[in-house]
């Protein structure tokens, strides 16, 4: 509990430097006060408080402490109950401390007092200086000096009065739109799967033996997991395969201390998650799975105080040597579970559970981290349990338990290898007559130009996308494809060259050409999905009949329209995304790794849907992923992109060309 | 669209490649520096302590080799608001009076708007060479160095120091959700709306609806991160290296302290 609190106090340390409203900055604030108890309020003043001064120095602390402050005291007095009047009293209230607080300083900061003083008062009287000037507002002018000598001469008075004018003002903002933000969070699934488990006895997961165990989530209505029997020894390397929905993370939850519905689960002592010795787990987001920020830091994180690591070794071990100065931002996702699986050898545990782990990885990193994972269990005295749903993960383990047996759509994804230029037989060619849509010509960006941090993402990238066209950009990480995306859409200037929307800059036509992301989640900006779509293309919530006709080209069922957008699947987030930007009837359509983190079924679907939409609308549609897989049919011409440059282009459907 | 016509953009949290002098220092000598600075500017703006902290500051980014181009593009109306200031100020006149050839030119309101432009500068970047110089992973395990005394008051400041890390790691993956998240934004057509209040209360709501999304995000990321913390056994240690002051920066800070002593006895001295 107390490491998720920590986690959550960096969502409202975090918000409030993005977001740039100051007077919203409240409102995370409010949620964690809200939500938790005060200590964890203060370690996220401290740590927003700190980064502040980091950033801007003295101005930056303050400006955070005081909506630290109003935002916690708003969120405390929604969990209390209270409401808008009790906010205004408490909010007058400390108006007038904070009002005390500042004329106290600047009474003692005497010649800071005089200074700021001065300058306004050297402002006000030049401006009334020029007012004068004119005859007619002499008068007038010269009652204002009066006044506002007055109103300076009584600094404390006009700091009070603005103190809790303010203060009041940031406090009802916040309590309204903190108001508002908890009423939509209400329906937020909790995604948070493992708790730890206080134990005595000592640590010693292995062997661990299941019988008949079974696991039901609190009002379901059918078992996660049926009931199964296994056990697992020390040195074995174990593969959990199955569907989705089959039970596989429920079963790593039970090995780390789930207790099962019915059935046994037993072992000769404690599990001890994440303690030296016991029970290690990697699971499927590679960003999340590392949290030091440089890669030295993030494999001793949290280990307890005073533990010796080799770090080199264990880096050597996961294809990592001499990287312990890099940061972890810049790592890719395979480097980053690598070094995820590093931290978790660094505890020397007797079991390493490692769920799904290449599902959020490219084909390169997938078969380094296979490659890493393949010898663990003869190299270390610990079990290895790889859950996945990949076929060929499955055969590098000693045994395979295969969750679906049970259940009938058993579906297993297959990976693709890159096709052949040439050999790869075509069902259907694109017309290759059509007017140009997107024309890119010798593209190049730099992010960052002109300062020190300047870094090439794209140089000369030329290449014209026809109306009705197919096409993949494909290449690896770093390779300079998500650029590409947003400079098609528009969303990014390019540094040079120019890249046209039907003849005219696409930077100057936003919305031309739609984007769909790969984090279907953030496109999704309204709280259901009528709304949702609606707002994308710029009609009237009201009218019923367009939006279930939006969802109905993406075969959605028009009774979805009014749930809300946090009760959809991925597929469906990823639909609605797609329905709402073609109905706006869009130049192209771009799509940002639209297979990412989808199973199968979903995979298949989407993958149809978007072929069959290409065929008969006339649909222009551009690919970006790091994936061959099935993409031939959708997006016969592929682009391949290396560090930023075309490195090859060729037609899945036969003759090899250069970039057209 | 020429590369020289593009803003440079404000870069948080991330030093300028290379190393020097200052870059090696500890974490925990820049934050001391700083917060010294920031405090004898507050207590006294003169001109005397303005110049020399700025002499410092200029000395330390010399030393850094901190090119021009780290500065981000300032904006127009920035530069429109102090042309603004800079003028009514001028006009508010006082002592001294400048005699430039047959004009009487009275100087003292320009002044003081030069003076107190020049302490929010030099304030502002005081705290940019800190971050143009420090590595995110070095600032939480300083602080929670620096914050050691503050256990006997039983404030827990290691655990303020994970949070501070988590959130220094956090940071820039949530930067580019948020900026995804303003994109997806920009995509969606501009509704019209006829009067001003209909557009003031979609505007609001239009916040809310981001803010809710932005927090889901980053609830749903918390989320994640706490589990990989779970699965790491709670906290602990932050970082692979020690991180203690070597002997550089006892000599940065006794030249500071110097400076500074120095600055406080001619402040004092000359304006009594």
């Amino acid at each position: 509990m107390g490491a998720l609190s920590a986690a959550l106090a960096i969502v409202s340390v975090v918000v409030p430097f993005a977001g740039g409203l100051s007077l919203l900055v409240t409102v995370p604030m409010g949620l964690l006060g809200y939500r938790y108890r005060l200590r964890v309020l203060l370690a996220a003043t401290f740590a927003a408080s700190a980064i502040g001064f980091v950033i801007t120095g003295i101005s930056g602390f303050m400006v955070v402490l005081n909506c630290a402050y109003v935002g916690g005291m708003t969120g405390i007095i929604k969990r209390r109950g209270g409401g808008t009047p009790l906010v205004i009293a408490v909010s007058a209230v400390a108006g007038v401390l904070n009002g005390l607080l500042i004329i106290a300083a600047l009474t003692v900061l005497v010649r800071l007092r005089t200074l700021t003083l001065d300058a306004i008062t050297a402002n006000i009287d030049g401006m009334l200086n020029a007012i004068s000037a004119m005859p007619m507002f002499r008068e007038s002018a010269e009652q204002t000096r009066v006044i506002t000598g007055t109103i300076l001469r009584n600094w404390p008075v006009l700091i009070m009065v603005n103190s809790i004018f303010s203060i009041m003002l940031v406090s009802l903002v916040g309590w309204w739109a903190l108001s508002r933000v908890l009423e939509r969070l209400r329906g937020i699934p909790d995604v948070h799967k493992l708790e730890a488990v206080t134990e005595s006895e000592p640590v010693a997961p292995l062997p661990v033996r299941l019988s008949q165990a079974r696991f039901r989530y609190p009002g379901a209505d059918h078992d996660a997991l049926l009931p199964l029997s296994l056990t697992i020894e020390s040195g074995e390397h174990v593969a959990v395969t199955g569907a989705n929905g089959s039970g596989k993370t429920t079963l790593m939850l039970l090995l780390c201390g789930r207790p099962p519905t019915s059935g046994r689960i037993e072992r000769p002592g404690a599990i001890g998650l994440g303690q030296l010795g016991g029970t290690a787990v990697v699971m499927q987001h590679p960003e999340s799975q590392v949290l030091g920020t440089r890669v030295a830091d993030d494999v001793v994180w949290g280990l307890p105080p005073g533990t010796h690591t080799d770090v080199p070794g264990l880096l050597g071990e996961v294809g990592l040597s001499g990287m312990e100065e890099r940061d972890t931002g810049g790592l890719s996702g395979g480097e980053l579970q690598r070094l995820a699986v590093a931290a978790a050898l660094a505890r020397q545990p007797s079991v390493l559970i490692a769920d799904e782990i290449t599902s959020m990885v490219d084909q390169q990193g997938r078969e380094s981290l296979l490659g890493v994972l393949s010898g663990l269990s003869d190299r270390h005295e610990m079990a290895l349990v790889h859950i996945t749903h990949y076929n060929n993960e499955a055969e590098i383990a000693d045994r395979v338990v295969n969750l679906s047996d049970s259940v009938d759509n058993m579906v297993m994804v297959g990976s693709a290898a890159p096709p052949a230029p040439t050999a790869v037989p075509m069902p259907h060619t694109a017309p290759d007559s059509g007017a140009p849509v997107l024309q890119l010509d010798g593209v190049g960006h730099v992010y960052g130009s002109g300062t020190p941090w300047a870094k090439s993402a794209l140089r000369d990238v030329s290449f014209t996308v026809n109306e009705g066209d197919g096409v993949l950009i494909h290449g690896g990480n770093g390779s300079g494809k998500s650029t590409l995306a947003w400079i098609m859409a528009g969303l990014t200037t390019p540094t040079t060259g120019s890249c046209l929307v039907r003849g005219r800059p696409a930077d100057e036509n936003v919305g031309d050409v739609a984007i769909a992301f790969q984090a279907a989640r953030l496109q999704l900006l309204r709280s259901t999905v009528d709304l949702e779509v609606a707002s994308a293309a710029g009609f009237s919530p009201w009218d019923t009949g367009r939006v279930v006709s939006a969802l109905a080209t993406v075969g959605l069922d028009g009774s979805l329209a009014r749930r809300r957008v946090d009760q959809l699947s991925g597929g469906q987030m990823r639909r609605v995304v797609i329905a709402g930007l073609l109905a706006r009837r869009p130049q192209a359509l771009i799509l940002d790794e639209p297979l990412a983190g989808m199973d199968a079924e979903s995979q298949r679907g989407l993958l149809r849907l978007l072929i069959d939409l290409r065929r008969d609308t006339g649909l222009t549609v551009v690919v970006i992923s790091h994936d061959f897989a099935g993409m031939e049919e959708l997006c016969p011409r592929i682009l391949h992109l290396e560090n930023g440059m075309v490195a090859s282009a060729f037609r899945a459907t036969g003759a090899a060309g250069g970039p057209s | 669209m020429s590369a020289s016509r593009q803003r440079r953009p404000v870069v948080l949290l991330r030093p300028i490649p290379g190393t020097s002098v200052i870059h090696e220092l500890w974490a925990g000598t820049k934050l001391i520096v700083v917060l010294a600075i920031s405090v004898l500017l507050v207590f006294y703006p003169g001109w005397m302590m303005i110049g020399l902290m700025a002499a410092l500051v200029g000395a330390a980014a010399w030393l850094a080799h901190i090119p021009r181009g780290a500065l981000p593009s300032i904006p127009w109306w920035i530069w429109m608001l102090l042309l603004f200031g800079a003028v009514t100020a001028a006009l508010g006149g006082g002592q001294p009076v400048l005699h430039l050839w047959s004009w009487d030119f009275e100087a003292g309101g320009l002044l003081k708007f030069l003076r107190f432009t020049a302490l929010a500068i030099v304030l502002l970047a005081v705290g940019a060479m800190v971050s143009w110089t420090t590595n995110v992973a070095d600032v939480a395990p300083a602080i929670a160095t620096l914050g050691r005394p503050l256990r006997l008051l039983r404030i827990p400041v290691d655990d303020w120091a994970v949070v501070l890390a988590l959130a220094l790691r956090a940071f820039p993956m949530l930067i580019d959700e948020f900026r995804l998240l303003y994109a997806a934004r920009r995509l969606r057509p501009r509704p019209v709306e006829a009067d001003g209040r209909a557009k003031r209360r979609r505007w609001l709501t239009e916040m809310v609806d981001l803010l809710a999304a932005g927090i889901t995000v980053a609830l749903r990321r918390a989320d994640e991160m706490g589990d990989a913390i779970t699965a790491r056994g709670g906290t602990g240690q932050i970082a692979a290296a020690p991180s203690r002051p070597r002997r550089a920066d006892w000599v940065a800070l006794s030249i500071c302290a110097a400076v500074c002593a120095l600055a406080i006895v001619l402040e004092v001295g000359v304006l009594g």
